[in-house]
């Protein structure tokens, strides 16, 4: 189910102060497919959630879910919550404390009046479907976060909703556990072939679950794409630097060279990804650490080589951390954990051109 | 939640709790300028001229600011100190300070002055007897009735709720600030009044302010203890224009009960500004830490012993001689001769005393009607409070507190003024409304912690689950707070069983209840059958307070966690 979201706003009132939520948000979030809304923390993707699902209502703009509009002030149209047909987890997981596993995931059914049969039967499959089966009797606060999790899960896909919705879902899980339900979570979505949106201030988590990702800053949208494109191929420069660690180098361009852009920049002239900026401009170099492999020793002038000298060294288990000082700047590079390398060791590196992007400035 | 149903409901809530809220001030106002209860509505000043020109109403004032300041100031210092040792050393028996502060719902502050009179007055005071007969004295050594009197029952029956405010802000105190004064090199005298004390000041000020506002409105220790000593106060001064004498002046003690209130209501703003501040002073997320204990060493003892003695005095004492004056015909030392002439005189007396039967039914009813009706508005209220948020919500929060500072006997004259207006005058439903008027903060506050306790996402999920807001009300939201409902109707219920202040203005013939009751054989130095009446109440108080505390654990435990 296609959800479209025009020109929607939001504005909240806070100590006098007027904070944008939501700013002429424009999104079309596409059918059986998993979207996450990332962004750092107040940056609106919460609030857009929830205007989905109906539990904030924008100021302005139309929200439509499939083929039925389920929001528009103009049109003066406001489908309640319960009329909307979705499934949502919350972050809390909004476990009832006072019902048992069966009655919190049977909720949906038994209040749109299914028969007893036809509740404990689907209660069942969906206890099944995420490896609960034979806890409907256990009673809700005698859960652990994982089981809580993944009772939440399934109450929000017992009633077969057109959406399901995932505010943070895995925010509450330790760091062991997270990974594991990410995991599964992958693969129940994929199972299903259901439209879901889910909402995540976690890249990692982002990366690794959605098969598309819109990143928000202040209310708005700033980049959609599939995770490649986020990460590899970003357009914007608070999307890359989000997106993952990332070094970035401001520069001139200098024009196109054999279908690459070089820019000049205090690390030389590097040639990088193609991108349609004007000669003479201003861009920024982006380069992430683990495309800089590091050798020992100067290494001769040539096409994207980068000389400098290691200023700081930190074992972090997999690897070591360093700080490469290249002139002014200073660039975080990884080097294996078994290099031997020390502090004010001279270092190269030679620049792969498909690994530096360039983003505006 | 939809937004025009809320806000049309919470229209009706401010309607509803506006016109019992402000009903009685305004009529309160309207009264202090008119002629007489007959004469409503002839505007005259001629009330507040006579009322503040009376030469006594000098002495009155001196005696109520003396009155109220030092008993507040007494509950406070020995609340501060109890919280101190409860929550920051090693006394032993720490049980005692929980029921410490719970005595209040137990045992009425008109009772608790009672046992006080009986205990010291002047002519046949219990512990007067047997200092004389021990000492050969001639005159009784201690009064009872005076000042000094006034100030240590009222100062002992405000200590447990200074203590709720203070202990608290007490316990989520970060030691880290203390230890970083001892490190720094300040003792731990010096680190108690530089630093933990003054963190601690809008706590222990709020307590202060508290102890103000309710010893400004008590009736019960200034007419049981005050008015046989003539040690007159703002509370009694204002019951004797309405009922005693041969001219009762409404109008009078509507213009004298005008400032009264002022001063209440300003002085419940600042203490809503402080406890808003002690908050926001002592908030330190649970993380976890644990304060360290300071030993006491060879204090320990001794100061357990105070501990021990303000318990025996809170709550053996009081309960100990009502029910000992309730089998002996007359006063006397317990002996074994007093033993041996024990008798059920009294409670037969009381028990076959159509009065006293009147006022036990009247008093159980609104008890458990009251108490219903309170809580139904009190669930509604608190929700739009806590959930709904907007800002005609917060105008329905300041109205719902507004008679947290309402003196019992001076919003009984507004009443008054407004009842008589209407059929309602000298009915049982005169005092229902009154009660749940001038009670309400005292259910709203359960409820609103309740609700708080259900987490928005709870009432969300039930809505994305297709459930209607009414579906949703019925098979989340109210399952969750039974807990509070049950208490809040258990609080409101024990209050209303004992409810002086208001009563005394409002109760006719007809519709007398307990305490005004219990009064009435104060006045007449019936000790025996007052002392049977108030083991009835206290009975039925107690018995609702251990109702609420076993309901509550059933859910606690039910629910788990």
């Amino acid at each position: 189910m296609e959800i479209r979201i025009r020109g929607v706003s939001k504005h909240y009132v806070s100590e006098g102060k007027t904070i944008k939520a939501l700013d002429e948000v424009n999104l079309t979030i596409p059918a059986r497919k998993i979207f996450t809304l990332l962004g750092p923390s107040g940056c609106g993707k919460t609030t857009l959630l929830r205007c989905i699902v109906g539990l904030e209502m924008p100021d302005t703009g139309e929200i439509s879910i499939g083929d039925e509009l389920v929001w528009s002030r103009e049109k003066g149209i406001s489908v309640p919550p319960e009329k909307r047909g979705l499934g949502m987890v919350f972050q809390t997981y909004a476990i009832w404390p006072h019902m048992t596993v069966f009655d919190n995931v049977g909720y949906p059914l038994q209040v749109r009046g299914a028969p007893r049969e036809e509740v404990r039967a689907r209660v069942a499959r969906a206890l099944e479907f995420v490896q609960l089966a034979g806890f409907e009797g256990r009673p809700a606060t005698r859960l652990s976060g994982g089981q809580q999790q993944r009772v939440a899960l399934a109450r929000a896909l017992v009633a077969e909703p057109r959406v399901i919705l995932f505010d943070e879902p895995l925010s509450n899980l330790d760091a062991k556990l997270r990974e594991e339900t990410r995991k599964e979570l992958r693969a129940f979505l994929e199972k299903l072939q259901i439209t879901a949106v889910y909402v995540t201030h976690d890249r990692v988590e982002a990366l690794a679950l959605s098969d598309s990702i819109a990143v928000m800053r202040a209310g708005r949208i700033v980049e959609t794409g599939t995770p490649a494109k986020i990460y590899f191929d970003a357009d914007d420069r608070f999307v890359a630097d989000f997106i993952g660690r990332a070094n970035l180098v401001n520069g001139r361009v200098r024009g196109e060279e054999g279908g690459l852009t070089v820019v000049d920049c205090p690390l030389g002239a590097i040639a990088c990804q193609r991108r349609e900026f004007p000669a003479g401009g201003e861009a920024t170099l982006c380069i992430r650490p683990e495309f800089i492999h590091v050798a020992r020793g100067e290494a001769p002038a040539g096409r994207n080589v980068v000389n400098g000298r290691i200023e700081s060294l930190t074992f972090v288990g997999e690897h070591f951390e360093t700080e490469i000082r290249v002139g002014e700047n200073t660039l975080l590079a990884r080097v294996d954990a078994d290099a031997k390398f020390g502090v004010g060791d001279a270092v190269s590196f030679t620049l792969d051109p498909a690994h530096c992007l360039l983003v505006a400035a | 939640m939809n937004q025009p149903r809320s806000a049309k409901l919470t229209w009706l809530l401010i309607a509803i709790v506006g016109a019992l809220t402000v009903c009685p001030v305004v009529m309160l106002a309207l009264g202090s300028f008119s002629e007489g209860l007959t004469a409503f509505g002839v505007f005259t000043v001629d009330k507040y001229v006579g009322a503040y020109t009376d030469p006594a109403f000098r002495d009155v004032m001196l005696n109520t600011v003396v009155f109220v300041v030092c008993s507040s100031v007494l509950s406070t210092v020995l609340a501060t100190f109890l919280a101190y040792l409860n929550t920051r050393t090693d006394i032993p028996f720490k049980f005692l300070f929980g029921i410490l502060s719970i005595i209040p719902m137990m045992i009425p502050h008109l009772l608790f002055s009672v046992s006080w009179a009986l205990l010291l007055n002047p002519s046949n005071g219990l512990l007067n007897l047997g200092l004389k007969e021990a000492f050969g004295l001639e005159e009784a050594p201690l009064n009872i009735y005076s000042m000094w009197g006034m100030i240590l029952v009222e100062g002992l029956l405000d200590l447990p709720i200074a203590y709720l405010i203070i202990a608290p802000a007490m316990a989520s105190f970060d030691v880290a600030l203390e230890e970083s004064s001892r490190v720094s090199g300040a003792s731990a005298w010096k680190t108690l009044f530089r630093i933990t004390l003054p963190v601690l000041r809008p706590a222990i000020l709020a307590a202060f302010i508290l102890g103000v506002v309710r010893s400004l409105a008590s009736f019960a220790v200034p007419s049981v203890i005050g008015m046989p000593g003539r040690v007159p106060v703002l509370a009694t001064h204002l019951y004797e224009m309405i009922a005693t004498g041969f001219a009762t002046d409404y109008g009078k003690a509507a213009a004298v009960g005008m400032s009264v209130l002022a001063a209440s209501v300003t002085l419940i703003v600042v203490y809503r500004a402080l406890t808003a501040e002690s908050e926001r002073f002592v908030t330190i997320a649970g993380r976890g830490f644990k304060s360290t204990v300071i030993e006491l060493g060879a204090a320990r003892m001794p100061l357990f012993a105070i501990v021990g003695v303000l318990s025996f005095v809170l709550i053996v004492l009081p309960v100990a001689v009502l029910l000992y004056t309730s089998f002996v015909p007359y006063s006397m030392v317990p002996s074994a001769r007093a033993f041996s002439m024990m008798t059920l005189k009294h409670w037969r007396d009381v028990l076959g005393d159509p009065i006293s039967i009147l006022a036990l039914k009247n008093s159980l009813f609104l008890a458990l009607v009251g108490a219903t009706l309170g809580v139904v508005l009190s669930v509604f209220v608190a929700y739009v409070i806590v959930k709904v948020k907007t800002r005609a919500a917060g105008i329905l929060d300041s109205l719902s507190y507004l008679s947290f500072s309402f003196p019992g006997i001076v919003i009984g004259v507004g009443f008054m003024w407004f009842f008589v207006q209407t059929p309602l005058y000298s009915t049982i439903w005169a005092l229902l409304l009154g009660y749940i008027a001038t009670y309400l903060p005292y259910g709203i506050r359960p409820m609103s912690s309740a609700f708080i306790q259900i987490h928005s996402h709870l009432e969300e999920s039930s809505l994305v689950c297709g459930a209607s807001p009414f579906v949703t009300l019925k098979r989340v939201i109210v399952p969750l707070l039974i807990p509070g409902i049950v208490s809040g109707w258990i609080l409101l219920a024990s209050m209303f069983v004992r409810e002086l202040t208001l009563s005394v203005v409002l109760s006719r013939p007809g519709t007398e209840v307990l305490a005004v009751q219990i009064l009435r054989f104060s006045e007449d130095g019936l000790w025996g059958k007052l002392s049977a009446l108030g083991i009835v109440m206290i009975a039925i108080t107690t018995a609702l307070v251990v109702l609420a505390s076993w309901v509550g654990g059933r859910f606690k435990t039910a629910w788990g966690r």
